[in-house]
């Protein structure tokens, strides 16, 4: 076919083509890893589409074609480049005629162009004539039974780069609710128990996508009726402590050496290595997106007015469902922002950096009373009860270390900045 | 036409608690003039002073009569059509403003996310462009909304001197300052909620 590719272990087409999602499941076919029955209409298809204005010519045949034999799919945007939640996405989608998954497949295409999108890759150095491809896949279903539900996984802890997997499940859940944060989630390992064949299974795939990409991997998955099945993989992208930690600890497994451990963290990464967060092993009560780094311990005010009141005694951090005009006194007055709703681009999250503040955004389900005392991670998004102990650094040891290989790279010891040790080595290493 | 009695009525109910600078900002009314008509809505028992601070919020009874009246203005001049239409219009925009905000803020350096410290002039410049290219779409939404209701008329003249302020190098009034893009930007959003009576 000329538009379309049905994706298995024989695919041998990059990510400009497959877009990076594709891409991504056809290494997970490589790896012997069950994915949900699934095919791509390619990036040129795409780019077809934005030149004519209309799908390319004999698309509709090979989709009518692609389809035989699937009843409920999604479709899914996958650029090139990731743009996340730039683009379409069509779920649940019951093939009843050809026209479905056309038009399915060109709101997908046509979400490209939408100026949020636009600026997007504007700001991120995106070319626009990339295009992005649309992957069409067989639905599974979490929600099917009592042995079904979904979840996200790192093969790290992506706070501190520990090498122990990480993430969230949902049971009985369709995998939208998951990424939406609409519902409460549980910590991952509560798999374990619940369903131990699942979970052996995605420690095996966790290790496997590691061993492929040589680096802390994501992976999104569904298990239906006890079966497990992986819809999306792509490397971890850590930050901070938690890349120093990695990039270290692959080193020390022998999966790097240390030339590509040095490479593997941006002198970026150094200037938050040092903002104080909360010790590892306290007993997180929520967790959410961090929005603004640091570390805040207060009681909690539910209201701009109690927050101004509750500030002339004391600290507070200010909770709020999602922030607006009126809060702006309580945000003033808060030490740190929680907010219910909302992302890293929200109007607490805005606010929050504009006035220096650590702030946690999108931590859903959770009732606390006025007054009680808490601290927030900006960094992590972790919600602790009462004031635990703070770290400002999680990877001392192995930030010493990393440093110490740097120097050894550049043959300069003298005393700098972080940051400086690491450029110098990067300096030598590309030469 | 709204009176400048609703005017700044309806400005506390949009902002919040507030001083007579930002009133005045936000109606187009002089401070003095502010302060007259808060002072007759405090003896109406609509407003109320907070002396500690020198700022003015509204009363129970103050938010019910800017429910009514706004609901009032917006029925008699059959306004609700245009505004549902436009507010559609401006829940378009709104994540790419945010986005725009925090760009503004943030910016991805080797594949990471770090602090814009405004020392690329080329960085921020495409930043500034995108946000010309946007508030040009944004002015399309204002002017429907002050077609449909005057006092709306407001917050194009406001958005367009927060980003003419930016360009002249105050770069806080973006994103960061109570009387940047942003903070009128939200205080847009919140007047829509108000006026159609939408709850958050």
């Amino acid at each position: 076919m000329r538009w379309i590719r049905r994706l298995s272990a024989e695919v041998d087409e990059t990510a400009e083509v497959l877009g990076g999602k594709a891409h991504g499941l056809v290494v997970l076919h490589r790896l012997g890893l069950p994915v949900p029955e699934a095919f791509v209409v390619t990036t040129e298809a795409c780019r077809a589409f934005l030149r004519d204005g209309r799908l390319p010519h004999g698309l509709d045949e090979e989709l009518a074609t692609a389809t035989g034999g699937f009843d409920v799919v999604s479709v899914r945007s996958g650029a090139p480049v990731s743009m996340p939640g730039m683009m379409n996405t069509v779920l649940n989608l019951e093939l009843t005629s050809a026209d479905d998954a056309l038009s399915a497949v060109e709101a997908v295409f046509s979400s490209w162009n939408t100026p949020r999108a636009r600026t997007y890759r504007e700001l991120n150095d995106i070319p626009h004539e990339l295009g992005t491809a649309a992957v069409v896949q067989r639905m599974v279903f979490g929600d099917r039974d009592e042995h079904s539900g979904t979840g996200v996984a790192f093969s790290r802890d992506p706070n501190t780069g520990a090498n122990v997997p990480f993430g969230d499940v949902l049971f009985g859940h369709q995998g939208e609710a998951v990424v939406s944060g609409r519902s409460r989630t549980l910590p991952l390992p509560e798999l374990a128990d619940r369903e131990p064949a699942v979970w052996a299974g995605l420690l095996d795939a966790l290790s496997r996508v590691e061993a492929h990409y040589r680096d802390a991997c994501y992976v999104e998955f569904t298990y239906e009726s006890g079966e497990l099945w992986l819809l999306q993989v792509r490397p971890g992208r850590f930050s901070g402590a938690a890349a120093v930690r990695v990039a270290t600890d692959l080193a020390d497994e022998g999966v790097l050496d240390r030339r590509e451990a040095l490479l593997r963290v941006s002198p970026h990464h150094l200037r938050h290595v040092r903002t104080p967060r909360i010790a590892p092993g306290e007993d997180v009560l929520a967790r959410g997106l961090g929005a603004c780094p640091g570390v805040a311990t207060g009681r909690v005010a539910t209201t701009a007015d109690t927050a101004v009141r509750m500030a002339v005694e004391g600290p507070v951090v200010l909770v709020r469902p999602e922030t607006s005009p009126h809060d702006m006194r309580g945000l003033a007055a808060a030490t740190g922002i929680l907010t219910a709703r909302g992302g890293p681009a929200s109007h607490a999250a805005v606010v929050a950096r504009a006035m220096g503040k650590p702030a946690v955004v999108g931590v859903s389900g959770l009732a606390l009373d006025e007054g009680t005392l808490i601290t927030i991670d900006g960094t992590s998004g972790e919600v602790v009860l009462g004031s635990p102990r703070i770290v400002t650094t999680t990877a001392d040891a192995h930030l010493h270390r990393l440093l110490g290989w740097a120097d050894d790279v550049s043959g300069d010891r003298s005393p700098r900045a972080d940051a400086d040790r690491l450029s110098a080595a990067h300096a030598v290493l590309r030469g | 036409m709204s009176g400048p009695d609703l005017l700044v009525l309806h400005a506390l109910r949009c902002v919040g608690t507030a001083g007579l600078t930002r009133l005045a900002a936000t109606t187009g009314l002089t401070e003095p003039n502010v302060e007259s008509e808060l002072i007759d809505l405090a003896v109406a028992g609509l407003t109320t002073r907070d002396a500690d601070f020198g700022v003015w919020s509204l009363t129970g009874a103050g938010r019910a009569a800017d429910v009514k009246r706004i609901t009032d203005e917006l029925e008699s001049a059959a306004a609700r059509p245009a505004v549902t239409a436009a507010y559609d219009g401006f829940l378009v925009l709104n994540p790419e403003l945010l986005d725009l905000c925090t760009a503004w803020q943030l910016r991805p350096a080797d594949g990471v996310v770090i602090a814009n410290d405004h020392r690329d002039p080329s960085y921020d410049a495409r930043v500034l462009d995108r946000f010309a290219d946007f508030h040009r779409r944004a002015a399309v939404v204002c002017a429907e909304l002050s077609a449909a209701l005057s006092r709306f008329g407001r917050y194009h003249v406001r958005l367009t001197e927060a980003l003419d302020r930016t360009r002249a190098g105050k770069l806080e009034e973006l994103a960061d300052s109570t009387s940047s893009y942003h903070a009128i930007w939200a205080e847009l959003h919140e007047d829509l909620l108000a006026t159609l009576g939408i709850p958050r």
